[in-house]
């Protein structure tokens, strides 16, 4: 979960370089093109030198260079991209008036420096017929065209890359909700287990110590797998099997004679992947509803089998006769399952069967 | 002191057993692994404590005290029950929890001697019920039946009223009837039995009836043919 967590925000933080290259690559690109095709357009139109074009075309392109710089400043800064429609229009209207009157102005004054004309003279070729009036108008317009230009592709970009963020982010959410929902559901111990244990432990000490010790580091065992048991989703089969075993020991220890276990494993069934802690559940529910609640106790049968590459998991219980249809024992049972279904999708089922009288049969079915 | 332990577990008896061994005054007097054969050694064993662990086959420790007449004093032993813990915060109860330690053991103990029994065991059979353990919905108490003001029938029920709370107790107001300490309760009508210790004022109703004031303010009608009974016992 965590590689996959780090992995997208590495691939985020990459997708920033990229646009905040791709952002100045286009800036140069776009600033530099107007700048040669009007310079060299006012040479070869308007007769005039190319120093003096240049010097007009040049100041204006890095002036426009600067201002449009500048404008995505402001726009990144008061993050104009999350605003709604309507106020991101009212705030582009007055920024492209601003900027197109202002690239204007910069004209004027550079193109009367230069030529002691107000019409920069590429300008004045192209609208030779149109009054004085009329070609200053144009040459406005085409300050807003500019403009314009700019402020439509610059908000293309940002808005798809904003749009695209927020998918990476829902993405990364997902996963982080999905990795917090398995660990939600993942068994715990039980501490009513944990202390009967214990008890049970303090018990064997003075008069049968050997079993004492056996106790402690079965008690151990199980505490290190359950504890080991958020890092891994999936175990195999053999190793969730020897913490169950160590499990129904402990178990053994506090219902002596009342439990029973019979277990049938096939052998090509023990490398098969199970969610970790999975069959504990079963086993602990099987014995906390089950054998448990009867005075005699009875048999806990643990069956696994491969067919058709699908591993099925039996854990058979004699319970009370008279128990009513389990309600406390959901919550287990329904993480369990969620938890399947998180895993595996539908590919994956369990199923608890208490219709034959005096017993309960929990079964998983999970790809092997 | 007569002890008798209960729990379902024997090595939770074991050792029990071992740690109540540095207690001479405790004699331990039997052992039962559930409710029903506890049941059985609390009739006939006559303990004067119970240990009593809560988790069992067959029912729980609760279970076993609601089918109590007589209640022994009460020691729960649990290993891990947050519910369980929380029944006895209201009722300060004593309840040690496993593994036991033996210093916590020794103090539920000195708490046991200094507090005396309130029902003599000998006489238990025909004395009246002077507690009860009732258990309703997820609280607990017992309750000293002296301080219960009035019992309403509820169905097959009794809803007794008992301060400011009023438990359902799962028994019929006939069987209740009949274990009660005639001396302070009295059937006033088909529905109600009332404490005539809390009785404030009588008047006179219409046709022959009575009509008593608790001292809660709660109204009561004595039917007619209990108004006599009750006067003779009374004189008013």
């Amino acid at each position: 979960m965590l590689d996959s967590a780090t992995s997208l925000s590495v691939l985020r933080s990459r997708q920033g370089v990229a646009t905040g290259v791709g952002y100045w690559a286009l800036q140069f690109a776009g600033w530099g093109l107007y700048f040669w095709a009007q310079a060299s357009g006012e040479v070869i139109f308007a007769d005039v030198s190319w120093s003096k074009a240049a010097t007009l075309w040049g100041g204006l392109c890095v002036s426009g260079f600067a201002l449009t710089h500048l404008l995505r400043w402001i726009i990144k800064r008061g993050r104009w991209l999350s605003l709604p429609p309507r106020a991101l229009l009212i705030r582009m209207l007055i920024a492209v008036a601003l900027l197109a009157s202002t690239l204007d102005v910069i004209t004027i004054a550079l193109s009367l420096a230069e030529y002691n004309t107000p019409v920069a003279p590429i300008l004045g070729a192209f609208y030779r017929r149109l009054p004085p009036d009329g070609q200053r108008i144009n040459q406005f317009v085409s300050s807003l065209i500019v403009t314009l230009i700019w402020v439509g592709l610059y908000l293309g970009f940002a808005v798809q890359r904003h749009r695209y963020d927020a998918q990476v982010h829902q993405a990364e959410l997902a996963q982080l909700l999905h990795a917090a929902e398995l660990r939600l559901l993942k068994a715990q111990l039980n501490p009513h287990f944990l202390f009967n244990a214990l008890n049970g432990v303090r018990a064997l000490i003075a008069d049968e110590p050997a079993r004492a010790q056996d106790a402690v580091t079965q008690l151990a065992r199980t505490l290190r797998y359950t504890l080991g048991s958020n890092d891994d989703e999936l175990v195999s089969l053999v190793r969730e099997l020897e913490m169950v075993n160590d499990y129904l020991a402990l178990e053994g220890l506090r219902l002596a004679e009342r439990l029973t276990v019979v277990r049938d494993i096939a052998p090509e069934a023990t490398k098969a992947r199970v969610p970790v802690m999975l069959i504990q559940t079963l086993i602990e529910n099987a014995i906390k509803h089950g054998i448990a609640e009867l005075k005699e106790g009875g048999t806990l049968r643990i069956e696994a089998h491969v067919v058709n590459a699908e591993l099925t998991i039996q854990i058979i219980n004699p319970r009370p006769i008279n128990a009513p249809v389990p309600s406390a024992q959901g919550t287990g049972l329904k993480n369990s399952s969620e938890r399947i279904r998180l895993l595996f999708g539908s590919r994956a089922s369990l199923h608890l069967d208490l219709s034959r009288l005096g017993e309960a049969t929990a079964e998983v079915r999970i790809p092997a | 002191m007569k002890a008798l332990i209960v729990d379902d577990e024997p090595l939770a008896r074991r050792e029990l057993r071992r740690l109540l061994a540095a207690h001479p005054s405790i004699e331990i007097a039997g052992e039962a692994g559930d409710i029903d054969e506890a049941h059985e050694r609390i009739e006939s064993l006559a303990p004067e404590v119970v240990f009593l662990d809560i988790q069992m086959p067959g029912g729980t420790g609760f279970d076993l005290l609601s089918q109590l007449d007589w209640l022994p004093r009460i020691i729960f032993t649990t290993a891990y029950d947050r519910y369980a813990v929380k029944a006895f915060d209201v009722n300060a109860l004593d309840y040690l929890l496993k593994p036991i330690e033996p210093e916590r053991l020794a103090a539920a103990l000195d708490k046991l001697q200094a507090t005396p029994l309130t029902a003599r065991r000998a006489a238990h059979k025909d004395s009246p019920l002077e507690q009860l353990f009732v258990r309703d919905g997820p609280r607990c108490w017992f309750v000293p039946l002296r301080d219960v003001s009035v019992f309403s029938a509820e169905g097959n029920y009794v809803r007794m009223q008992w301060g400011q709370e009023r438990p359902l107790l799962g028994r019929s107001l006939a069987a209740l009837e009949s274990k009660l300490d005639t001396q302070r309760f009295f059937r006033a009508n088909r529905q109600q039995i009332i404490n005539l210790e809390f009785i404030r004022s009588v008047d006179l109703g219409v046709g022959g009836r009575l009509h008593v004031q608790l001292n809660d303010g709660r109204e009561i009608q004595i039917s007619r043919r209990q108004a006599r009974q009750f006067r003779e016992r009374t004189t008013v």
